[in-house]
């Protein structure tokens, strides 16, 4: 079945009363366009009738509706466009490409067939709603990191785990233990989740908690958090203080002007910035003790 | 994790029936366009507003330019207030001749006071002014 779209273009405060007049003809319901900015105040009201033998009278109704409210309030007269069903839900999965990160690195999600190159780790992931396309410039910069030093047999700490998409690479490039906190339990499940999908739950070890919920120290702590967390997680040591003598920091989730002020915490909280990476406006620091 | 900034594709708000998303028309074409994950958004929708079945529930969908998006619920439409507090179970087809009902200035005041946090109003009068021009546009008056 086709379907008649009908769009009115108008102002923030009458798409109300357009909505509603096309809510009577379309009882699932409206979609309005607000542009590409929180404040935009024209919008595109868009609604959608089924293309059945009824559709030339209402139509015509919903045409005499909106003539009528336009005699309250100047209106435009709504534009029509005949379009086919189709499966919406296609187009999104096709557009969904294989990510190649660093040297060895590639990004699948389920329903793409991927045979990897020599040495490559494949790593199965579903986009939702964290991430589309792409990921983050803050994750690639992490992965990038990780995987120049990452060796079998480390112990790795993950902070802000999210879909835990750096502890399972961790886990595919080496033979690594991975401790993996967030304090929001949403990312918790996705981590477990993940890391069964992918083979290394045995090697990846979920926890529901903050940098205050880990004892013990690490060869690799991996924290893609924000520039004030890290601040914060730094002082006192208390980041420092979970790195073993030899082991390596990397941090990311700064902007670049952000830089200056998360490395002097470091450096006054026992750990030394070596190495910088930098991709758009963010930036990944990679760390040792000083 | 805390959210980083990304750069906004489009902003879309679907006014669409509580727990009862599917990608058919208006969410189908309304989000396919902008190449998200309509599925995703679906069963999150859903998940959310089941226990409010019966009301239209919009929901304000932020697409970034990744094809990754957010979303936050909204209070209910205004004419969907107005409708419920006015007790007639749609606008007038000629709002500017025929009124099909009225409300109160202390129901206008309730709907404004609800919808406050969702408009674009500095202040409950400011508010107040444009659920009553809503109002006007249904054929629905306000009474003293």
């Amino acid at each position: 079945m086709d379907w008649l779209e009908v769009s009115v273009e108008t102002d923030r405060e009458m798409a109300e009363a357009v909505s509603e007049v096309l809510s009577r003809y379309a009882p699932q319901g409206v979609a309005i366009e607000l542009g590409d900015e929180p404040d935009g105040q024209r919008v595109i009201v868009r609604a959608y009738l089924a293309a059945d033998d009824s559709l030339e009278a209402r139509k015509r109704r919903l045409e005499e509706a909106l003539w009528h409210l336009g005699q309250i309030r100047p209106l435009p007269a709504p534009t029509f466009r005949r379009i086919a069903d189709r499966d919406w839900t296609a187009g999104w999965k096709e557009s969904i490409p294989i990510l190649h990160i660093g040297k060895r690195i590639v990004i699948k999600p389920s329903w793409r067939e991927y045979t990897p190159q020599a040495g490559e780790v494949v790593l199965e992931l579903d986009p939702g709603l964290a991430f589309g396309t792409g990921l983050h410039p803050t994750t690639r910069l992490c992965l990038e990191a990780l995987e120049a030093r990452v060796r079998d047999g480390m112990r790795i700490l993950d902070l802000g785990s999210g879909s835990g998409i750096l502890a399972l690479a961790a886990a595919k490039l080496a033979r690594v233990e991975v401790l993996a906190v967030d304090n929001d339990p949403n990312a918790v499940v996705a981590t477990r989740r993940n890391a069964r999908r992918n083979g290394v739950s045995a090697r990846v070890r979920p926890l529901h908690g903050s940098l205050e919920a880990v004892s013990g120290t690490y060869d690799l702590i991996l924290a893609n958090l924000l520039a004030p967390i890290l601040i914060r997680m730094a002082a006192e040591r208390k980041l420092a203080a979970r790195l073993k003598p030899q082991g390596w920091l990397i941090a990311s989730g700064l902007l670049v002007e952000q830089e200056g002020e998360v490395a002097a915490a470091f450096e006054a909280n026992g750990l030394h910035v070596v190495e910088r990476r930098r991709e758009e406006d963010w930036l990944a620091l990679l760390a040792t003790r000083a | 994790m805390a959210k980083k900034k990304k750069k906004i594709k489009a902003i879309v708000k679907l006014q669409i029936p509580a727990g009862k998303a599917n990608p058919a028309p208006p969410i189908g074409p309304a989000l396919a366009q902008h190449g998200i994950n309509l599925m995703a958004f679906c069963k999150e929708y859903n998940a959310k507003t089941s226990h409010l079945a019966g009301n239209i529930i919009p929901a304000e969908i932020t697409i970034y330019h990744d094809s990754s998006f957010t979303f936050v619920l909204k209070t209910p439409p205004t004419a969907d207030l107005l409708r419920k507090a006015a007790g007639v179970p749609k606008g007038s087809s000629e709002p500017n001749r025929i009124k099909v009902g009225s409300i109160t200035r202390q129901q206008l005041r309730e709907i404004a006071e609800t919808k406050m946090k969702d408009l674009n109003a500095n202040d409950i009068a400011a508010a107040e002014r444009m659920v009553a021009g809503t109002a006007r546009s249904m054929g629905i008056e306000i009474v003293d």
